[in-house]
């Protein structure tokens, strides 16, 4: 068995107001006691295999001192990784720094850049500008990083047809091999969604894309990705053939993963377990993990397995259990069929949650 | 007991100007209750109010009073339901009296429920004793509130009792004024039986327990008796009177109020206004006044869940036990499935009946927008009562539409006249008095169809004078109106639960509101959906619901799969509230929206 690590690193110089990790930005008072219990949390871990991948996420963890991060990994089982990434902001990155990641293990970075338009990104809290990124890729190039991926949010304040247009322009210059492209939710997790919520006028809430124009912005990036050469692998996740992030496809593959720091979450093939949800709570605990709990694969396979775009293959058992909901689906065109596996078609993507809901409970 | 020592009496009040406190206060110094007992009692009677639903508190109280002549006397206090749907119960009530007390706010004034109230004590003869309560309050004015019982009521209140219930002020006089002022019963003992039923409701124990006044005659222990309405013959198997304690007697004699039972199985059977008298030797005539309760306003109860229909029979039938005035009757609905059209004495009734299904019974209801009764005139000169707006003759087979109509009196404050006259112009009204009645309140009195009252006319009320109007109003007969059938399709198909009558004249707004309010309350589903009003074949509204775009979990994190389980299970669960209909799904609110149909957008 193969499985990845994710690393919880909740700590931003600023919180983004699209942003709705539950946990929020903690003070940087804190991070010495986080690292510490990170670091014993990783001691402690029984490893039951040795891990392929490894995901830095946040949080930044690209803030972290060198030092504290070349300590943690080597922690971590199984070097060199087959995929090892770094989550970063752009503009904090100098040549110091990823080469210093590159000597410990990291070959991939993913920029949290969510737009280029200096406007959209002003709104979202973050100071960096296009150019900014462009030196940031070049950098990474340079220190022999060539795996990078670029975060994109659809549905940002201010955003239009013309506006992303200018984004996916971007895209096309840097060509990075792996982009991601997220859409924005309004709901209450974030300060932004709370604010449209609430009718509020901060953060330019009053200029949120409605949602046709949110899928509108999405299913052109999903165009244009394509006629680069950057497919859709999974809802939100686009990469030149070979460029798929190894460690996220385990989640979708329900493939096992273990996960450190606050409201990182594990699964060992069987069971589930999640860590508490935000660094204060962390570094209080003795044991950081909820009771685990057994995972429904027979689900899964379905509401997690059909976010892929080689989409899941049904055992004939399962095409006579799910044969109300498949059939249906297959009828209003929100999946196809192909080969042996059935997978959503581009307006399934969208549709997606209702495809899923039907294979819960069954 | 004779009954020159004997005093009935009721207390006529608006809500909040203190009937209660007074009853406490009367029970208190009479000793039939000590202060500790008080607590209990109202604890008691708490519970059974809650249950009932209405004002039951010290039904029919029982007082010894020892008077300043020196004689002992038996008050009996009656207490009425205070509310407009249940005006024949409380008329019941005064026919078992023989004086009220006007209990009147020093600070507030006569309210319209009072006003309606007392008219129906005047009607009754009954002699009323004006009572300004509240008098230690710093806004009292009670020289004012004198000449406003004067002028509004036409009742003379030179003799007006200055009364602090809740400081104790007052109550020693009151006592004497009933003594001296209320009449005792006329009845005579000697003459056959005829006792008033003025309440009842159903015990588990006991069966239907009656409150009843022996107007003349006996009523004894183990007497064979009969009702009037219904010719049944029941042997009484207790009786008794509240002190306010439940207290078993051998009989009650003429002008004597208290309880029977009989092993009487459902409140049908005791009917509120029906004459009790001897099975072997009747009387010749029956008590006057009685009527068969008719329900006025009608709605579809649904149960959320089809496979819950039988338990919604069941609770149904349980609440018809202990409420003869309410009624049902099977019913499909396309959209609904099986339910039952239920009759009501009024919107509080509804209401009241709604939420016992709800919290007793444990059912989840979908109930359709309330109407009243038509009275239909076909083309072949038949008549026909139809209360379900979808069972209404096609436009060609009928000749005339009659609907219902009431009395209204709204008493309000001059400020609020403007937004309160536009409402009942907007409401059809008719006005048939406008008066000012001193301190810038106007008393006003307007015929209203009742089907206007059942849409949305409480609540306007409420906000057009932000809670200073109070409204009374009596069933004054049918009037032709040309009303017409409103349907509403979704997705093409009408949806039965959702065809209203509306006037001829407002058909195509409420039609257009309507629609409008649907498209806010139908979620997008995965195709578009059209939503049109229509008259016949003729569509007066159309809005399109635009097919949902997306519903997808695309954020950040990979890793987590129990949060996106949850919240898928979320979203089917919500699914699971709404009714299907056709490929629709339509959330229950959605069938209410009828219920908001005309002007006031604000919320």
């Amino acid at each position: 068995m193969v499985g990845g690590v994710y690393i919880s690193y909740p700590f931003c110089a600023q919180k983004c107001t699209y942003c709705n990790f539950a946990s929020g930005v903690f003070p940087r008072e804190m991070e010495p006691r986080y690292l510490a219990a990170l670091r014993r949390e990783i001691q402690q871990h029984e490893w039951q295999w040795r891990p392929k991948t490894v995901y830095l996420g946040g949080g930044t963890p690209s803030l972290m001192d060198p030092g504290e991060l070349g300590a943690l990994l080597d922690l971590i089982p199984g070097r060199p990784w087959s995929e090892a990434t770094m989550e970063a902001a752009p503009g904090t990155l100098t040549a110091e720094l990823a080469r210093g990641w590159r000597e410990c293990g990291i070959n991939r970075v993913s920029l949290g850049v969510q737009s280029f338009v200096r406007s959209e990104i002003a709104r979202t809290g973050r100071r960096h500008t296009a150019e900014i990124v462009a030196a940031d890729v070049a950098l990474l190039r340079e220190c022999g990083i060539e795996n990078i991926n670029i975060d994109l949010i659809a549905g940002l304040a201010g955003q239009s047809a013309a506006s992303w247009e200018e984004s996916l322009e971007w895209i096309e210059r840097l060509a990075p091999p792996h982009v991601s492209v997220y859409m924005f939710e309004i709901d209450e997790d974030s300060r932004l969604g709370s604010e449209v919520l609430l009718n509020g006028r901060r953060y330019g809430a009053p200029e949120v894309p409605c949602e046709d124009l949110t899928v509108e912005l999405y299913e052109a990036a999903v165009e244009r990705l394509r006629s680069l050469g950057i497919l859709r692998y999974e809802i939100s996740n686009f990469a030149g053939p070979g460029w798929e992030s190894k460690h996220n496809l385990k989640y979708w593959r329900l493939e096992p993963y273990a996960g450190f720091g606050a409201d990182a979450h594990s699964f060992d093939g069987a069971r589930r377990w999640q860590n508490v949800e935000t660094a204060a709570e962390y570094v209080e605990r003795e044991r950081p993990a909820a009771e685990a709990t057994l995972a429904n694969l027979e689900e899964e396979k379905f509401f997690v397995g059909l976010r892929l775009a080689d989409g899941v293959a049904p055992t004939a058992e399962e095409w006579r259990r799910y044969d109300e909901p498949l059939s249906r689906f297959l009828r209003e065109g929100l999946i196809e069929r192909r080969g042996a596996a059935v997978r959503l078609t581009d307006r399934g993507v969208l549709l997606s949650n209702e495809v899923f809901q039907e294979f819960l409970g069954k | 007991m004779d009954p020159k020592f004997i005093r009935n009496f009721s207390i006529i009040a608006h809500i909040d100007h203190g009937k209660s406190t007074l009853a406490d206060r009367l029970l208190e110094v009479t000793g039939a209750l000590s202060q500790r007992e008080m607590m209990e009692q109202v604890l008691d009677s708490m519970d059974l109010e809650r249950e009932r639903g209405i004002t039951i508190k010290a039904h029919a109280v029982r007082l010894n009073y020892r008077a300043d002549d020196g004689n002992l006397y038996q008050l009996n206090l009656i207490d009425t339901p205070g509310h407009v749907d249940f005006t024949y119960e409380v008329s019941r009530s005064l026919q078992a009296c023989e004086g009220a007390l006007l209990v009147v706010d020093a600070s507030q004034g006569v309210e319209a429920q009072t006003l309606a109230n007392t008219y129906l004590a005047l009607h009754h003869n009954l002699e009323i004793i004006p009572v300004i309560n509240k008098i230690d309050l710093p806004a009292a004015e009670p020289e004012r509130i004198r000449e406003q019982i004067e002028q509004v009521i036409g009742l003379p209140a030179d003799d007006a009792l200055l009364v602090s219930a809740k400081q104790g002020i007052g109550i020693h006089e009151t006592l004497e004024a009933i003594v001296k002022r209320v009449p005792p019963p006329p009845g005579s003992v000697d003459a056959p039986l005829r006792a008033l039923i003025f309440d009842s409701w159903f015990d588990p124990y006991r069966g239907v327990i009656i409150l009843t006044r022996v107007m003349e005659g006996r009523l004894h222990l183990h007497e064979k008796i009969r009702l009037w309405s219904n010719h049944q013959v029941y042997e009484i198997e207790g009786l008794g009177y509240q002190a306010p304690k439940a207290t078993p007697s051998e009989e009650l004699s003429a002008g004597e109020v208290g309880f029977i039972f009989a092993n009487i199985k459902t409140v049908s059977d005791a009917k509120i206004g029906d004459t009790i008298t001897d099975a072997e030797n009747p009387a010749a005539e029956p008590l006057p006044g009685f009527e068969e309760v008719k329900p006025m306003v009608f709605a579809g109860l649904y149960p959320v869940e089809s496979h819950e229909h039988g338990l919604l029979r069941d609770a149904l039938e349980k609440l018809r036990l202990n409420d003869s005035a309410f009624s049902f009757e099977p019913e499909n609905s396309v959209a609904l499935g099986f339910g039952f059209r239920c009759g009501f004495l009024g919107l509080l009734h509804l209401e009241i009946v709604q939420e016992r299904l709800e919290r007793e019974f444990n059912i989840d209801l979908i109930t359709t927008a309330p109407g009243v009764r038509y009275r239909i005139t076909t083309t072949r000169d038949e008549v026909i009562e139809v209360d379900n707006p979808t069972k209404f003759p096609n436009p060609t087979d009928i000749k005339q539409i009659e609907e219902p109509i009431i009395n209204a009196t709204v008493i309000t404050r001059e400020e609020y006249l403007g937004g309160i006259l536009a409402l009942v112009e907007e409401k059809r009204g008719v006005q048939k008095k406008f008066e000012h009645i001193g301190s810038g309140r106007v008393l006003l009195e307007y015929e209203l169809p009742l089907n206007e009252i059942v849409l949305d006319f409480y609540d306007r009320l409420k906000s057009a004078s932000r809670g200073y109007a109070s409204l009374d109003y009596h069933f004054a007969g049918y009037r032709v109106s040309p009303m017409v059938k409103l349907d509403v399709l979704v997705a093409g198909e009408p949806v039965d639960a959702l065809t209203i009558i509306v006037h001829k004249d407002f058909a195509y707004e409420r039609g257009k509101v309507l629609i409008e309010r649907m498209r806010k309350l139908i979620p997008r589903q995965m195709f578009e959906v059209a939503l049109q009003a229509a008259i016949g074949n003729k569509i007066v509204a159309r809005e399109n619901i635009p097919a949902m775009r997306k519903n997808v979990l695309a954020k950040c994190y990979g890793g987590d799969i129990t949060r996106k389980r949850k919240l898928l299970e979320k979203q089917k669960e919500g699914k699971k509230r709404m009714k299907r209909v056709g490929r629709v799904e339509i959330p229950q609110e959605a069938f209410l929206a009828v219920l908001r149909v005309s002007g006031d957008e604000s919320e």
